[in-house]
């Protein structure tokens, strides 16, 4: 358990030893189709297909990606309910086609929210990060979002601990303790990142790894069947989408 | 604040990922030249982009009785200078997207441009005119995270109103819908990081005054005399 639902999932799930590039294509085509296609049928489609292939195949919790979906679920809402209030000489109404223009907005946003949530519970950062190189993202960024991922969790962990002592102390008992508990929190939890940056770099110096981590990156290999199955499946949503 | 996969258009998708990238290619060339000619601050600098992602996870006690949480690009800022906080932001903000399904990956250069680019460089600018001044640490700290805060609010309200204007007003009668919308959580989750800023750094010029000085942030303490 890492601590973050997401990505305990995709180490968990049954797509897990799939090729990251086989699940790019058919996640970036998803949200591509629930980018370009018309909402009704092409959104709905996408989504539903996101979904299936989350709870079904891909083995997700339907609480993690239940409970994921709930972010963007709150700014759908709230984004797509402004967009359509119009704001007149005659004060606030409703835009002439309203309902249509919220569905559609709310659809596409929710069918590539679903989409790319399917990417996150099936493939760990630590398999999409090697995937940059290849986007010619230089080695040097891509070791530090590597470092960035690996740190985090270190982090959050002392983040947990340290709360859990100072709510224990009284320390979010009233506003005041609570802002000031917050500011000792991000306070230590800085100090740590550096003291752990420190420490870490020490120990790889004296090792003699002084030139950057260079691990051997898992190695996947791609599905045939998966890619005609992602290919056809994408082709039949275009088709039911253009189609209408 | 982020805007959500799937709810801007492809052009404007496009258009602000082509808008950031100059900033974002610019933090990863000083990145690169940092890493190459100091191989040690990987580690720092990874551990600054988890520090910005992990203080988004920070609880702030809200003024309207919930919890909010920072977006801490201020603080990044003043600490790391805008350039590299433009490459950690995106860096930042793909993480919450994969991680935390904050955001999204059409949407990522919107972001990146309000969150990494705007919010950091007015952050920085409003922390250089209070000390230049004459404020000390604190003001400049706290008008940096509120200004950085502030900046990414209005930019994301501005990106959505192009997007998605009124239609009886246009883009100008939308901009003040959705910064009236987002304003009751983002002015009061303003004020409330730049109070969260000033205990941070209250308490870093306590404990970690060594390394703040190493930053140029505060001025060496004079050596004591025998």
């Amino acid at each position: 358990m890492t601590g973050l639902a997401v990505d305990d999932a995709a180490w968990a799930s049954a797509w897990r030893r799939r090729s990251p590039a086989d699940k790019l294509l058919l996640c970036g085509g998803l949200v591509g189709c629930a980018l370009a296609l018309p909402a009704w049928p092409g959104s709905v489609l996408v989504g539903l297909t996101a979904v299936v292939l989350a709870l079904g195949p891909a083995r997700v919790p339907a609480r993690t990606f239940g409970r994921a979906v709930r972010w963007p679920l709150a700014f759908i809402a709230v984004g797509a309910l402004t967009s359509v209030v119009t704001v007149g000489t005659g004060g606030l109404g409703w835009a002439p086609d309203a309902a249509a223009r919220a569905g559609s907005l709310a659809g596409h946003a929710l069918a590539g929210s679903a989409a790319v949530l399917l990417l996150a519970t099936t493939t760990p950062m630590s398999d999409l990060l090697p995937a940059l190189r290849g986007l010619r993202v230089p080695a040097a960024v891509v070791e530090v979002a590597a470092v960035t991922y690996r740190l985090l969790f270190v982090l959050l962990a002392s983040l947990r601990t340290i709360r859990e002592a100072q709510t224990a102390r009284m320390g979010y008992s009233t506003p005041a303790r609570g802002w000031r508990s917050s500011g000792a929190l991000a306070a230590a939890v800085l100090t740590r990142s550096w003291d752990r940056a420190r420490r870490m770099q020490e120990g790889l110096a004296g090792r003699g790894m002084e030139s950057g981590l260079r691990v051997l990156p898992e190695v996947l290999p791609s599905s045939p069947a998966f890619l005609t199955a992602s290919a056809t499946g994408l082709a039949a949503i275009v088709a039911a989408g253009l189609a209408a | 604040m982020h805007i959500a996969e799937g709810f801007l258009p492809v052009t404007h998708a496009v258009g602000w990922t082509l808008a950031a990238a100059p900033f974002v290619v610019h933090g990863a060339r000083q990145v690169v030249t940092e890493v190459r000619e100091r191989p040690e601050n990987t580690l720092l600098l990874g551990a600054a982009g988890a520090f910005t992602f992990v203080l988004s996870a920070v609880k702030l006690p809200s003024f309207t009785g919930s919890s909010s949480h920072p977006t801490g690009t201020g603080a990044g800022a003043v600490l790391f200078r805008p350039p590299v906080m433009a490459l950690l932001g995106t860096i930042v903000l793909l993480f919450q997207a994969l991680l935390l399904a904050h955001g999204g990956l059409t949407t990522l250069g919107a972001n990146a441009f309000a969150m990494a680019v705007v919010g950091p460089w007015a952050g920085y600018g409003a922390y250089r005119l209070v000390r230049r001044l004459g404020g000390g640490l604190l003001p400049g700290v706290f008008a940096a995270m509120a200004v950085a805060d502030l900046a990414t609010y209005v930019t994301t309200a501005g990106q959505l109103a192009l997007a998605l204007p009124d239609a009886e007003t246009g883009v100008p009668g939308a901009l003040v819908k959705f910064l009236s919308v987002f304003a009751l959580t983002q002015v009061p989750l303003a004020v409330g990081e730049g109070l969260l800023g000033v205990l941070l750094f209250r308490a870093l010029t306590v404990n970690a005054r060594p390394e703040l000085e190493r930053l140029g942030l505060l001025a060496a303490a004079p050596e004591p005399t025998r």
